[in-house]
């Protein structure tokens, strides 16, 4: 069963990394969010282009939008969750502040 | 006269073969139509009929080759397809057994190369017609294709290698 020569494995193995490599690419732009959503209290507090840099001040929470990715500067909520998320900037990531009931949304 | 007549029986018997075979591709193509892969990845198919011009292809018979896929190509887009379906097949299926074709010569590459080859190509060449007409968002898609290529190419390779050995005859 000598089938398979040498050419064919390199043949493969290029395509098959090939897929892997634009699998990951198209993947990251692919999620590229493109607005930011804040609700409080399930309600649109703020709604806005990722791309634009900004701050946005609610009654105990203040978020930041840079670079094209938001994160919760402050909180005054005891576990500081929200804070701790990090940044996100993906479509469909959240970060969530359970006890200021504030929900930040990437769309 | 006897040579002539040979001759003509020669021509037959390939026309005969040749219509068999395309006949054979056609249902292929209709079963596979058949079977539903939307599910997995949409528009994905094994390409069963690809072995009969990989089959050709490895007995050296390069014009039958690309006698059966055009003609397949052309009867199945009639049959089941549209005039859209038949741009993107007939393409897709010209450049791809050009490839296959020259590949087929080379020394270092076997079958399932050459079928790997031939259906990465099929597929990127229907991917481009699509951003032609669809724009540019069709290219994410282009991934799944390379590897169902591979996927697809290496089992229709292992066919016509295995049918190849078992037809001893020439067509």
């Amino acid at each position: 069963m000598k089938k398979l020569k040498r050419f064919d494995i390199i043949l493969i193995g290029f395509l098959l990394f090939a897929s892997l490599v634009l699998f990951t690419v198209f993947g990251t732009i692919k999620r590229k969010g493109k607005r930011v959503v804040i609700k409080q209290n399930d309600t649109v507090v703020y709604s806005g282009e990722l791309s634009k840099d900004g701050e946005v001040s609610l009654k105990h929470n203040t978020v930041k939008i840079e670079n094209g990715e938001v994160f919760m500067k402050s909180a005054d909520c005891k576990n500081q969750i929200c804070v701790k998320t990090g940044k996100i900037s993906k479509s469909g990531e959240t970060i969530i502040c359970l006890p200021n009931k504030v929900i930040v949304e990437i769309e | 006269m006897s040579s002539k007549q040979s001759d003509s029986g020669n021509r037959i018997k390939s026309l005969t073969v040749y219509s068999l075979l395309c006949a054979f591709c056609i249902v292929c193509g209709y079963i596979e139509f058949l079977i539903p892969t939307a599910a997995i990845a949409p528009g994905v198919k094994l390409g069963i009929s690809n072995s009969v011009a990989l089959v050709l292809l490895i007995k050296g018979d390069i014009k039958g080759a690309f006698a059966v896929n055009i003609t397949r190509i052309l009867l199945s887009a009639l049959l089941f397809g549209s005039p859209f379906s038949l741009l993107f097949s007939f393409c897709a299926g010209v450049i791809s057994t050009v490839v296959c074709a020259v590949l087929i010569k080379m020394p270092k590459l076997s079958p399932i190369g050459v079928s790997v080859a031939g259906a990465v190509c099929h597929n990127t060449v229907q991917i481009a017609i699509a951003s032609f007409i669809f724009g540019k968002g069709v290219w994410f898609y282009l991934p799944v294709l390379i590897l169902s290529g591979v996927i697809c190419g290496t089992a229709i390779g292992l066919l016509g290698i295995v049918l190849t050995e078992k037809i001893k005859s020439d067509f």
